[in-house]
């Protein structure tokens, strides 16, 4: 398979994700669509990386993957406090940081 | 050559700083005998090197004692250097003893000031000054000197700083007397431009002004400014015109210090830097005249606002101003030595008036107005001898002092208007001639006011019957009894009186015969030896200036004694002349409504306006502009997460495109 086409569904799944992160209002949802543009990067990355028979591509995946954890664990532990206080998680009702 | 003029500088300084250091805590006998002993120490100095130059011949009187090197910069050098010659061997001489009088008359006058210590200290730091000024060898330190001396007077004249009026007058003083510091600034400033030197003559540490000065360039335009700037200061400090106005209000001060920095010595400064000078001047003739006209409007002026005025000080005040005049008219037709001598013998008489006023204020319990005198010739004995002579003296009645240093101004004159035959030249002498008669009429009538007719006062007339009251304090009217004043007080007057009559007897004595004796002019020649533009008088035209200036004395003393003979009678007065001289040509007034009105309207303008409008305004609508545009950019933090997003996906996009524009 060529590469174009690793790029084309890497660049389908990004697109996605960000169309994702824009129009939902639900912060799990919003989180996966993260993952999804996260994930749709580490494509390219292994993709390119096959390639160019270099390893540089698949390492910067695992650290994608650590940060995106991490991430998610911090992200999901904020939801979980907001919702004990609020009942509720539609990110639109959460805007009382604004000028 | 003995030169103890360091000793003479140093004890005073010492003085000032043992006295203003630890004087609070020292009995007044210590205090005492600390002002007493630094002031005596210098006066004794002083005195052994006077009489040492006065063994040494003529032409080895100079000496220049190089003490240190303050600056050094290229070839450009000022030393600290003490310049002692029969000039400043005068001036030395006449500060330290004079002074040394009213520092032993103070004791008795400032007895009950608390301020006791304060004074002492500030009257030997102002001989420190004033000796400073005087033997100074460069423009440089005579500068400090002067300063020095202006900062002494203005402590000395806000001394009793309880007062609003003392405070004001020294205010006052300060600032006249900084236009004169700014004049003699300038004019070392282009003295330096021009020769590249500050020192008076060639000494140790190289070449002097005075020995650079190019009779070429007489009367080039250079030279008259330097002139005048130098007069500049002159003026303000010996209160000329138009700088007079500090020193009738500088009476607020204590009448020892009115006595000694403003009457004796301080004011004379102007009338030494002249004569100190005078190889700067005499390349400026124009300069010259102007100094002599300034020194006759001014001997006129003055003497026609004491004419009325109530307060015995301020007549002493106004004559001083007055007899400054006759010293700068003098100097003015280049006779450097008359208008030293007439400086001698005004040091004398005029300290001897300001004393003796000082002891019936004292007696008096502060009263200064003539309505509250008279009579006190009985209760007064002292006071009344000395002060007749003091009057006498400044009158020009010979054979005192007085007469023959002003008939010496007077005579050189009418020399020089005979030899020029300028109008200006006569009118000087006329004014000169009717300012004796104004003189001595008003002399004459403080004179009367003081001491003839029958007390007008409140105060009780004796002692009888009064040992049981409390002791009486002193400076409440009407409160205190009329004593002659204690006999410290009175020795100095004695003392002071003694040389107005004898103190003319080293001036010249151009009347009997010319040039036969004429001490103080012959001690002066080797620092006058460059003069040679001096009219000298002829034997008649001696005699005519002589009979007439002794007419208008007598005339003054006759129309004061037909007028003030039986006791002074104050009287309402409607006469706008007697309410322009009474008002003193309400200089004061105008200067206010010139002067100062329109800088306090500018001030008070630039408060609203520059301040208020400008400033405050400026930052103000820097303020409103930020907040405008904040107010704008705070809407775009909405709070809701995803407009954030799409804010970072639409740079992002952006950001890409520009760099896929570019290539």
């Amino acid at each position: 398979m060529p590469l174009s086409a690793y790029l084309i569904v890497s660049a389908i799944l990004f697109t996605v994700g960000v169309v994702g992160v824009l129009i939902r209002r639900n912060p799990l949802i919003i989180f996966m669509s993260i993952e999804l543009m996260l994930n749709a990067v580490n494509l390219s990355f292994v993709a390119i990386s096959s390639k160019l028979d270099s390893a540089d591509g698949q390492m910067f995946v695992f650290i994608v993957l650590t940060v995106a954890a991490a991430e998610v664990v911090v992200g999901l532990a904020i939801i979980v406090s907001i919702f004990r206080t609020r009942r509720d998680i539609d990110v639109d009702d959460m805007n009382l940081l604004r000028g | 050559m003995t030169n103890l003029t360091a000793g003479v500088l140093l004890f005073p300084l010492l003085g000032f700083v043992i006295l203003g250091v630890t004087g609070s805590a020292l009995p007044r006998r210590m205090i005492l005998a600390v002002a007493w002993g630094a002031c005596g120490l210098a006066f004794l100095l002083a005195t052994i090197s006077f009489f040492s130059m006065l063994g040494t011949p003529p032409a080895a009187r100079t000496s220049d004692q190089v003490l240190y090197t303050w600056v050094v910069s290229g070839d450009f050098q000022v030393s600290f250097g003490l310049l002692f010659d029969p000039l400043s061997a005068t001036m030395l001489m006449i500060v330290t003893g004079v002074g040394l009088l009213i520092h032993i008359y103070s004791a008795g006058y400032m007895e009950d000031d608390p301020g006791f210590w304060r004074f002492f200290s500030y009257m030997n730091f102002f001989i420190f000054a004033m000796v400073l000024l005087v033997s100074a060898d460069n423009f440089l330190f005579l500068l400090v000197g002067w300063g020095l001396v202006g900062l002494a007077s203005f402590l000395l004249i806000g001394f009793w700083y309880q007062r609003r009026t003392a405070v004001a007058a020294a205010q006052k003083a300060l600032v006249i007397n900084i236009i004169g510091d700014f004049g003699l600034m300038i004019a070392i400033f282009l003295i330096f431009r021009q020769y590249g030197v500050l020192n008076f003559y060639n000494n140790a540490n190289g070449p002097g002004v005075f020995s650079a000065l190019d009779p070429a360039t007489t009367g080039n335009r250079l030279q008259l400014v330097i002139a005048l700037c130098l007069f500049l200061a002159c003026a303000a400090k010996s209160a000329q015109l138009p700088l007079y106005m500090w020193l009738p209000d500088a009476m607020e001060g204590p009448t020892p210090v009115s006595a000694l920095i403003h009457a004796a010595t301080m004011v004379t400064a102007g009338v030494y830097l002249v004569a100190r000078a005078h190889p700067l001047f005499e390349l400026a003739p124009t300069a010259l005249t102007i100094i002599a006209v300034i020194g006759g409007v001014t001997a006129l002026f003055a003497a026609t606002i004491a004419l009325f005025q109530l307060d015995i000080k301020r007549v002493l005040a106004y004559s001083t101003i007055s007899q400054l005049g006759y010293m700068f008219m003098g100097e003015g037709v280049h006779n450097y030595s008359a208008g030293i001598f007439h400086l001698t013998t005004h040091a004398y008489f005029k300290a001897l008036l300001f004393l003796a006023a000082g002891a019936v204020i004292h007696a008096l319990g502060g009263e200064q107005d003539m309505r509250q005198m008279g009579g006190l010739r009985s209760r007064l004995r002292t006071t009344f001898w000395t002060f007749l002579v003091g009057t006498l003296a400044i009158s020009g009645i010979p054979p005192l002092a007085g007469f023959w240093s002003k008939d010496e101004i007077l005579s050189s004159l009418l020399a020089q208007a005979t030899a020029n035959h300028k109008a200006i030249s006569y009118l000087l002498w006329g004014i000169a001639i009717v300012t004796v008669a104004l003189t001595a009429f008003y002399m004459f009538r403080l004179f009367y006011g003081i001491f003839m007719g029958d007390y007008r006062g409140s105060g009780r007339a004796s002692h009888a019957g009064d040992e049981e009251e409390e002791e009486p304090s002193r400076r409440t009217a009407g409160r205190f009894t009329i004593h002659e004043a204690p006999p410290i007080m009175t020795i100095p007057l004695i003392i002071l009186a003694v040389l107005s009559i004898i103190g003319g007897l080293v001036g010249s004595f151009d009347l009997i015969s010319l040039s036969k004796w004429r001490p103080l002019t012959a001690f002066l020649a080797p620092v006058f030896a460059d003069v040679h533009t001096m009219a000298t008088a002829s034997f008649g035209v001696e005699w005519i200036s002589t009979l007439v200036s002794v007419g208008f004395a007598l005339l003054g003393i006759f129309a004061a004694w037909r007028l003030y003979g039986r006791g002074f009678q104050y009287k309402e007065n409607k006469n706008p002349f007697y309410q322009l001289l009474y008002h003193k040509y309400y200089v004061d007034e105008i200067l206010d409504a010139v002067i100062v009105q329109p800088i306090l309207w500018f001030g008070r303008t630039a408060a609203r306006v520059l301040e208020g409008d400008v400033l405050d305004g400026g930052s103000r609508a820097v303020a409103g502009g930020l907040r405008g545009i904040s107010a704008g950019l705070r809407r775009l933090q909405t709070g809701y997460v995803r407009n954030y997003a799409l804010a970072i996906l639409i740079g992002v996009v952006l950001i890409i495109l520009y760099y896929a524009v570019r290539g």
